[in-house]
């Protein structure tokens, strides 16, 4: 072992040293002893969290040809991606074996050692919670470190406040199940999907027929545009429950479990429902991308379904504010399914499923921030996963650009009319 | 004292660096030398103090009590270098660390007393005394603000916590 421990030390880079001295046994005479960190870090012993907190399940797909499972914190739901040889490594981590310890074994079993995938796992399993620490907000945390300041404190507070404006069931799995069993399952049968075909090709003629008479639309609105803008939104809202709620049907439609549903204050100001349906992650790739596209289907179906409607109405308020919600909700179908905003909705899962790299958002900005410029320096070629990240860093980078000038446009268009 | 006045020694000491040959000359009767053999402990963390020593010759380790009997090593201190002052002008009476020879070691010791009719007998030379005090005194915080940087660092690397990314 102990020639693991000193390869691996000599491996690393120089590290910081104490000085201790440690006396005889009989009180007399002592004698001063240097321990570098890395030394300590040999020694440290890792504890993953108790097994009740955490699952694994294979990766049914294998990019590369690499076999991964997803490693899943029950209490913060985060989910990674670990190797086969940093899964052998975890189930050394329960607190008995030293790092050192766990090197032999590692050694032992695969025969080759490479010292940095103990280091680099210990920190994609802290970042997870799965070893000891907490995850905090970078706001929460700048709002912690300046208590003092009233303004501050006064700011953390409504954030905790608004917080535990949070209406939950833990017990929605039961009565997703029954929904799933009286009917929800047919929006999982090919006789959805046809709907879905049919209402696409009639709302889409609806479309055009409205197109055509757009006045009678902007008319109806402009007649009562306060009780338009209100029925508009709130409707909207409300439609995006029975998003989530398709969403926890699907997670039923694959026997996985529906953790919780309710109603959030999201970030502190955005008021959303959500369904816990994290548990999908244990399932298959199918399982996932379907789970994802669901959602935003249903904003599909609506969408169309209102403009279909809509063209069978006299003008008015009630034909404007169906061609109003049409639109809306094309344009939530659009949004859930763009990938590329930084932000990891539906469509960004579905991108995640297709590149194989689970933290996709999280590693393209530390790739850009941290690594992007020495590659370029040194002019060296950028890896598939690098590559992946940079472009889906550029896009998103592009798209909040994109939409920003868009509304800027938008703005300034309709302050000159 | 017995031995001859070294003033030559007493000028490589920062304390009394400025002080006129005179004044050292008075003061001299009044070190008491001190051996000590490798390993001898000279005094320990919270034993009263009342004296200040000056390094002869040899090597003192300073350290503090961490657990058992294992303690950190705060500093190492060489000929020239005078300790134990902190208890003389210090608000605690009692001594703050644990001071060890790692060599066999020649040091000279002054009493409270003896420093106190040399403050008052010759206030130009204390006020000389006093002002390279201040300077060995921020030196020490300098020192300690890096021990507890180099300490936390040395935690960070010793446990693998990758706090900047967390």
């Amino acid at each position: 072992m102990s020639e693991v421990g000193d390869k691996a030390a000599e491996s690393r880079p120089k590290r910081t040293r104490i000085e201790l001295l440690v006396r005889e046994q009989d009180g007399h005479g002592f004698e001063t002893r240097e321990i570098p960190s890395a030394v300590a870090y040999l020694h440290s012993r890792p504890q993953r969290i108790p097994d009740a907190d955490w699952e694994m399940a294979r990766l049914p797909y294998a990019p590369q040809g690499v076999v991964t499972y997803a490693l899943k914190n029950r209490r913060t739901e985060v989910i990674i991606q670990i190797t086969e040889t940093e899964k052998f490594l975890w189930g050394q981590m329960d607190g008995r074996a030293s790092l050192q310890e766990i090197a032999t074994s590692y050694l032992l079993h695969y025969g080759s050692f490479d010292f940095e995938i103990i280091p680099t796992l210990i920190v994609k399993l802290l970042r997870a919670d799965l070893l000891t620490m907490r995850p905090v907000s970078r706001l929460r945390a700048v709002l912690a470190r300046n208590r003092r300041n009233p303004a501050a404190r006064a700011m953390e507070g409504t954030l905790h406040a608004l917080e535990r404006l949070t209406v939950t069931s833990r017990r929605s799995h039961q009565f997703f199940e029954r929904v799933y069993r009286y009917g929800g399952f047919l929006l999982f049968s090919p006789w959805a999907l046809a709907a879905l075909a049919i209402m696409v090709v009639l709302g889409g003629r609806s479309a055009i027929a409205i197109w055509r008479d757009l006045g009678e639309v902007t008319h109806g609105l402009a007649s009562h545009p306060l009780v338009a803008i209100l029925l508009v939104k709130i409707v909207f809202w409300l439609t995006v429950v029975n998003h989530q709620i398709i969403h926890a049907l699907a997670c039923i439609h694959y026997r996985r479990r529906v953790r919780e549903f309710g109603f959030t204050i999201l970030h502190g100001f955005i008021p959303t429902f959500y369904a816990d349906v994290t548990d999908i992650f244990m399932a298959t790739r199918r399982a996932r991308i379907v789970n994802a596209v669901a959602g935003p289907l249903f904003h599909l179906f609506l969408g169309f379904f209102c403009f279909w409607i809509a063209v069978r109405l006299e003008p008015g308020l009630i034909k404007g504010f169906l061609a109003a919600s049409a639109l809306l909700q094309l344009q939530s179908f659009v949004i859930s399914l763009y990938p590329f905003w930084f932000l990891e909705m539906d469509g960004y899962h579905i991108l995640v499923e297709m590149v194989g790299v689970p933290t996709l958002n999280h590693d393209s900005v530390r790739f850009v921030r941290e690594s992007l410029w020495r590659r370029i320096r040194t002019a060296t070629w950028l890896t598939r996963q690098e590559a992946i990240c940079l472009a889906y860093f550029t896009l998103s980078l592009a798209s909040l650009a994109g939409f920003v000038l868009l509304n800027v446009w938008l703005l300034t268009r309709a302050g000159k009319s | 004292m017995a031995n001859l006045p070294e003033i030559g020694f007493l000028r490589r000491v920062l304390l009394f660096r400025d002080v006129e040959e005179p004044v050292l000359l008075a003061l001299w009767p009044s070190f008491r030398e001190r051996r000590l053999k490798k390993g001898d402990v000279l005094f320990r963390a919270g034993d009263p103090g009342e004296e200040l020593f000056l390094i002869r010759d040899g090597s003192i380790v300073v350290s503090k009590p961490v657990t058992g009997r294992v303690e950190q090593v705060l500093s190492r201190l060489g000929e020239g270098e005078a300790f134990g002052e902190m208890s003389l002008f210090g608000d605690e009476r009692r001594r703050s660390a644990t001071c060890q020879a790692e060599l066999d070691s020649v040091l000279y010791s002054l009493d409270r007393d003896s420093l106190s009719r040399f403050v008052t007998g010759s206030p130009v030379a204390a006020a000389k005394f006093f002002q390279q005090m201040a300077q060995v005194a921020f030196k020490r915080l300098r020192d300690s603000s890096e021990l507890v940087a180099e300490v936390t660092r040395w935690g960070l690397e010793a446990t693998g916590l990758d706090i900047e990314h967390k």
